[in-house]
């Protein structure tokens, strides 16, 4: 006696099989989806406080600081700067410019000071797509002083951009 | 009285009786008031009908209804939905179906036409049959890919109606050099298929080179239309700062500035060289498993050697495209990345990262199934046992590099296991999970591949050049060379910081590349006139060969559309990146697990199409009907795989 | 060495010194490289690798091996005659019969052993040790976390009579505020300890003092669970700020008492 599967349905088989098994992979990784950005909403008598809040919100939602390009307490190689204490070390980066007029540099003109040893590659933020507005670069600034250092700016502040 | 007709009347009989019962059963069923029939008569007989209040109140309701429609403005859709599956899956799948056919009529003309002309220069005809044989593939495919276009441009107008007009905003212009140049597809398609022996060889030849011209400027035209979705604009230095400034292509409300820059936009050339690539690669798989559908279902041996050699050179081509096919997506990734640091880590550490474990178990596969069919033909060749004992390294070789290229770089584990490994990465598999050791991976997958063929090339022959000895430990000084090199910068990328790490991966590619290209100036004299202990006995190959051809086609149109799912949905929430916004319930980035969904149901759609178009491309060659003696059984089997 | 599991490692390579020199058959090497490859990922890393990860290891080598054998007609016939021999020679009728049980019964165990997993908790990918602010103000007096020292540390040398009342101090605090959850010997096991998820540091562990600096010490001291970073989180951590209760002076006594009493030094700036 000999058994033997008619070719067709060997081929139908194999074409099932594997894209089935191709499926189950794709059912295997961990799975997430990504919802558009809900909109943060930025009132005039938000404290100090509230937009470090808002920016820590901006920085892993719209903002996108946290969405595989900076960390937050990491070592190792890294593909960016990790932004931890940045706060405290945004004054002394760049001679002639205060913590805050760097952290506003580094958001508005990513370009003009590169942190040695890593590669250029940030977009203005302001520009498409991420495109935060002025009050949305302020949570964002908040945040960034609020990583080790006090955070000053209130929605008053001029970043001078 | 033939059974059949029985059987079809009773059939016929069924379905009246069926239809005649529903219709009864709902007229018997539902509640609705009907007078009775005499009343009817007697108020036609009064010549005026006087209405019940329930009728008065029905022709009230629609009169209602009629003065609402009139009253109500016009009001441009924005979106349409689809039932069930969301007009964005429908798109989805059309699109990827149309591009499926598309790639696949592109790329037969391309090495169709090169086989004819390795025939005319070899003055062999098995060339030119072998030629003629893949066109044949052509005709139903061609209109495979117009009827999904006309599907998806229909589905794109009554879907997505406010951004498909922006799209026309934007591209109009080129619409009607692209109707003009599907135009002369069609006829350069036909008159190349058909025309085959009626024109002399030069002329037909040329027939093909225009057919190819034709197609690749059809898609280079719609790849404008894709491209500028993902990049609408060029990047240049204007300031003259040394540093690329994005120059857009439309204002920011959207309105055209320069359809120059919207058309050549930052990543129109590198999706060009992608596709051409890939659509050979995936052509020639398309091809081969047609051969190995051929072959299993061949009953002489004369037709097993034919479409064995077929499956063969059909595979040749797909893994000869399919070398520097991760070079061109490491180029395109990188223009990606060039054009939007955002773009770039959302493809490659964001929301899309594990879609590239995915994809490494896929192109793992494809090299794994590549070569496997290489060693298996290594059978078909008299005294082939003297390479076999290689094959055991190259398999390892392969494995290692698969494993590594495998290796996600944050594994999932459970809690006890990240409470051992003291956080989310292995202390020493995280080396793995780098950059670093997935471009050496690929380096030396690509390097084993190609020894892999080296080794069936020489199965069986023996070089007569002079100086045989010294030419082979040179290709084999240069091969060990490249992979050492390849190694070496994959283990030196530990030790620098990331700026410099990201540039070793050139120096990789460019070794392997220039490697591959010595040791092929090498092996053509080397081998030119070889003697052969035994001739090659094609058709002589076990049939789970045939079986891998197809397994590979499989992978590589899986693979297709689960890079153009990422191609595609990179873009997130936008329709024009950073013009446009998705403003649909479909504006979401689905689950990976429910893409792959979509991509395999989509696969088998296609596969299944393929099987009518391989069923009616072997009509072609069979015998005129004749009245039936003996049963048919190839008939059967090939209805059977269409449906 | 090299966070391997040597003896495993060394097991497993002897198996196959003793399968190359008996000239096993293919379908031995094959079985062999299969079950070799699954104890080595399993027992064979000082940090066993993740299960998932393994899985893809596992699957990888079953296609390569099954390509292996069937990669040539001889190949294949030779992997396949000692199971065409198993299944109709008469002679091992009693091996078939066995192994007919046995693969069943392997099945089974493998589902019990899925089934009686013990159950975890997801995860959530908190970090024990999360990364410290560069600086935090405690009772407006602000530290340099990267710098920072035990200000009485030097006591330690330079004044031992001095360094001895710190420590008394040290120990008062830490017996009337910090054993209730860490322990009587700050082995993480005090009274209350049963109840708390993170369990409470245990400072006896060679994984905890002498791998911190004193700042950070103190930094969880004072600001306890409400001052994790982010990554740190969830903060279901029941640590106390104890900057609300407890002076400066209290606080760098009992961090000066912890590290005493476990005969640790902290790790110096710089040290890794």
């Amino acid at each position: 006696m000999k058994l033997s599967v008619p070719m067709p349905v060997r081929l139908v088989l194999l074409v099932v099989g594997t894209t089935a098994f191709y499926m189950y992979l794709g059912q295997i990784v961990p799975q997430r989806e990504a919802h558009p950005p809900p909109p943060v909403l930025i009132s005039a008598e938000m404290t100090t406080e509230d937009l470090v809040a808002v920016g820590a919100e901006l920085a892993s939602g719209k903002g996108q600081c946290l969405v595989g390009c900076h960390t937050v307490g990491q070592s190792g190689p890294l593909r960016y700067p990790d932004l931890d204490g940045i706060g405290a070390r945004a004054a002394t980066q760049i001679e002639g410019l205060s913590g805050l007029e760097y952290l506003a540099q580094s958001l508005y003109e990513p370009a003009a000071f590169i942190v040695p040893g890593f590669a250029d590659g940030m977009q203005p933020i302001d520009q498409p797509p991420i495109s935060l507005s002025e009050d949305e670069m302020k949570a964002v600034i908040a945040w960034l002083q609020s990583l080790g250092g006090t955070p000053t700016v209130t929605l008053d502040t001029e970043l001078g951009y | 009285m033939n059974r059949n007709r029985i059987l079809f009347g009773i059939g016929v009989l069924a379905f009246i009786s069926v239809i005649v019962t529903v219709r009864l059963g709902g007229f018997l069923v539902d509640n609705e008031y009907r007078q009775p029939d005499r009343q009817v008569a007697a108020q036609e007989e009064q010549g005026e009908a006087e209405l019940t209040p329930r009728q008065q109140g029905i022709v009230d309701e629609q009169a209602a209804d009629e003065a609402e429609a009139r009253a109500r403005p016009y009001e441009e859709a924005e979106y349409r939905a689809v039932p069930f599956v969301g007009s964005r899956v429908t798109v989805w799948v059309l699109a990827q179906l149309h591009l499926l056919f598309a790639a696949f009529v592109l790329a037969v003309p391309l090495f169709a036409f090169i086989i004819e002309f390795v025939g005319y220069v070899k003055k062999e005809e098995r060339y030119n049959k072998l030629a003629y044989e893949f066109t044949k593939l052509l005709s139903v495919s061609f209109s495979m890919t117009a009827t999904f276009g006309a599907f998806l441009t229909f589905g794109l107008i009554i879907l997505y109606p406010k951004f498909t007009n922006y799209l026309m905003h934007i591209f109009s212009p080129t619409f009607l050099p692209y109707v003009l140049l599907f135009f002369l597809e069609a006829l350069f398609l036909y008159s190349y298929y058909y025309g085959w022996g009626k024109f002399g060889p030069k002329m037909h030849l040329f027939l093909g080179f225009m057919l190819n011209i034709v197609g690749t400027a059809i898609m280079f035209i719609a790849n404008a239309w894709l491209t500028f979705m993902m990049s609408p604009g060029r990047r240049d230095d204007v300031d003259g700062d040394g540093v690329p400034d994005f120059v857009s292509a439309v204002s920011e409300s959207g309105a055209l500035l320069s359809l120059r820059d919207a058309f050549f936009n930052f990543t129109w050339m590198p999706i060009n060289i992608h596709r051409i690539i890939a659509n050979v690669a995936f052509g020639g798989s398309i091809a081969a498993a047609y051969a190995a559908f051929r072959y299993l279902q061949a009953k002489t041996d004369e037709e097993k050697a034919h479409f064995d050699w077929m499956g063969y050179v059909g595979n040749f081509v797909a893994i000869i495209a399919f070398l520097p096919l991760p070079f061109a997506g490491y180029y395109l990734a990188a223009e990606i990345y060039a054009f939007s640091q955002t773009l770039g880590i959302q493809m490659m550490g964001g929301t899309f990262s594990w879609l590239f474990v995915i994809q490494a178990a896929l192109i793992g596969n494809l090299f794994l199934g590549a070569n496997y069919y290489l060693w298996l033909g290594m059978g078909r060749m008299e005294g082939g046992v003297h390479f076999q004992k290689f094959i055991k390294w190259l398999l390892i070789a392969i494995a290692l590099c698969f494993a590594v290229w495998a290796t996600p770089r944050y594994a999932i584990s459970s809690v006890s296991e990240i409470a051992a490994m003291g956080g989310s990465s292995h202390p020493q598999l995280s080396y793995l999970g780098q950059m670093s050791a997935k471009n050496t991976a690929v380096n030396i997958l690509i390097l084993s591949t190609y020894m892999s063929f080296l080794l069936y090339r020489r199965t069986g022959r023996q070089s007569v050049h002079p100086h045989r000895q010294l030419l082979t430990r040179a290709q084999a000084i240069v091969f060990s060379s490249a992979a050492a090199l390849v190694i070496f910068y994959g283990v030196y990328g530990y030790f620098v910081d990331s700026a410099t790490r990201i540039r070793f991966a050139i120096p990789q590619v460019y070794s392997v590349l220039a490697a591959l290209v010595v040791i092929t100036v090498i092996d053509l004299p080397l081998y030119r006139n070889a003697t052969q202990s035994g001739e090659t006995k094609w058709g002589k190959i076990p049939a789970v060969s045939q079986y891998a051809l197809i397994f590979i086609a499989l992978s590589f149109t899986w693979l297709m559309g689960l890079m153009g799912y990422v191609r595609s949905g990179l873009r997130q929430e936008w329709h024009v990146y950073g013009v446009v916004l998705d403003t649909s319930p479909d504006a979401y980035t689905p689950t990976l697990g429910f893409a792959t969904q979509v991509v395999s149901v989509t696969v088998l759609i296609f596969f299944g199409l393929l099987g009518v178009v391989f069923w009616l491309s072997s009509l072609g060659g069979k015998k005129d009907w004749e009245p039936k003696t003996v049963a048919d059984g190839g008939d059967r089997l090939e209805g059977g795989q269409a449906a | 060495m090299w966070g391997l599991n040597l003896p495993v490692v060394l097991a497993l390579a002897a198996i196959g010194g003793v399968l190359a020199w008996r000239r096993a058959n293919t379908l031995v090497w094959l079985l062999y490289t299969l079950g070799a490859l699954w104890a080595f990922f399993r027992f064979g890393f000082a940090v066993p690798i993740p299960q998932s990860v393994a899985t893809i290891y596992l699957g990888i080598t079953g296609l390569a091996l099954v390509c292996y054998a069937s990669s040539s007609r001889e190949r294949l016939a030779e992997t396949v005659q000692p199971i065409k021999r198993l299944i109709l020679e008469p002679r091992y009728r009693l091996a078939l019969a066995g192994l007919l049980v046995a693969l069943p019964a392997l099945a089974a165990y493998n589902v019990y052993a899925d089934l009686t997993v013990p159950l975890e908790a997801p995860g959530f990918g908190r970090e024990v040790h999360p990364p410290p602010p560069t600086e935090m103000t405690v009772h407006d007096e602000t530290i340099d976390m990267a710098t920072a020292e035990n200000p009485y540390l030097h006591y330690k040398h330079d004044d031992p009579e001095l360094y001895a009342k710190h420590l008394e101090n040290g120990r008062r605090v830490y017996y009337e505020n910090c054993f209730w959850c860490h322990g009587d010997g700050m082995g993480g096991d005090g009274m209350f300890a049963h109840g708390l998820n993170p369990v409470p540091s245990n400072f006896n562990d060679v994984g905890t003092l002498p791998i911190l600096q004193s700042s950070f010490v103190q930094w969880r001291i004072a600001k306890g669970a409400p001052g994790l970073p982010a990554s740190g989180t969830p903060w279901d951590s029941a640590m106390p700020a104890w900057e609300k209760f407890l002076t400066n002076e209290e606080m760098w006594d009992v961090n000066l008492f912890i590290y005493d009493f476990n005969g640790y030094e902290p790790r110096a700036l710089g040290q890794h």
